[in-house]
């Protein structure tokens, strides 16, 4: 999600010190792994919207809600990663989200690999059910694009 | 194909729509090519990210980065004992001053209804106070006939 090798350690070793302080909370509602992985997304998240107060491109983030851009893109008809192979899947689809904004990125990431549902990604993000459908969307649509791209350049 | 049409086919394609909703969506990707081409752009895409997270390891030893984080955890426990030692005070601090309030209302409260015990009226009375009151009643009625 940080898209940062030394940011994501640091925010891995700041979750664990906040589980420990919070050990007291956790009434095993759910797994612990579940547990400790809300308290590193919302790490994450905080990480996230600290970097975008800094950043001036309010611009990027309007089109990011509007996905003008995302919903004229024309269908990819043939499967992009058909043949490739798992390593090589991994690398093209890192390299696609590190071209995505911070917004698109978190949905998908939370979507596709933490496996979260539209009401959880919602809940944990701060926003409503309709946005993040719209923002999965688009990032899905603008990954799909990249991953074709990539595979013209094969 | 409107923007909410296409989120219902990626609500379709995530499970998310009911049951009604969703044989209707696989009734209309069934007739129409453009939305079952978009469907199968969104499988696709959702299909090749599925496990497909990039996988890294620490550029440190896992001994190392674990003694990090009991070392903080360590440097942070003295300071959460005089937090909540501090705080034990403020608490303190802060329930003090209403409950002196309340208190100094109370006892005015008290003495004003039972009124606060005279010196000087009290000898009188325990001179000979039933007949003072008594016998000035007595004096007024009688002036009055």
């Amino acid at each position: 999600m940080t898209r940062n090798e030394q940011d994501a350690i640091d925010l891995s070793q700041d979750a664990w010190i906040k589980g420990w302080q919070r050990l007291e909370q956790f009434h095993g509602e759910s797994s612990f792994t579940t547990w400790m992985t809300r308290i590193i997304i919302n790490l994450c998240l905080d990480h996230l919207r600290k970097q975008k107060r800094h950043r001036t491109d309010s611009i990027e983030a309007m089109d990011d809600e509007s996905g003008g851009v995302e919903r004229q893109m024309p269908v990819v008809t043939v499967n992009p990663t058909a043949n490739l192979e798992r390593t090589e899947l991994r690398k093209k689809i890192d390299d696609a989200l590190d071209q995505m904004s911070a917004e698109h990125r978190t949905v998908l990431v939370l979507h596709e690999f933490e496996d979260l549902e539209y009401k959880e990604i919602a809940k944990t993000i701060g926003c409503s059910i309709g946005t993040v459908m719209s923002r999965l969307f688009y990032a899905r649509r603008k990954m799909a694009a990249l991953l074709a791209d990539a595979r013209k350049e094969l | 194909m409107n923007l909410e049409q296409q989120l219902k086919l990626q609500a379709f394609l995530d499970g998310e729509l009911p049951e009604h909703e969703a044989r209707e969506v696989l009734a209309w990707t069934q007739r129409d090519s453009a939305a079952a081409a978009l469907l199968a752009e969104l499988k696709n895409t959702h299909q090749a990210m599925t496990g497909s997270e990039l996988q890294s390891s620490l550029p440190e030893s896992r001994e190392f980065f674990w003694s990090k984080i009991e070392r903080e955890i360590q440097r942070q426990k003295p300071k959460a004992a005089i937090a909540s030692d501090v705080s034990f005070f403020v608490a303190l601090r802060r329930w003090l001053l209403p409950a002196s309030t309340v208190a100094v209302l109370l006892i005015a409260g008290f003495a004003a209804y039972f009124g606060v015990p005279k010196a000087g009226v009290e000898n009188v009375a325990d001179d000979d106070s039933p007949t003072v009151g008594n016998n000035a009643g007595h004096r007024r009625r009688d002036d009055l006939s």
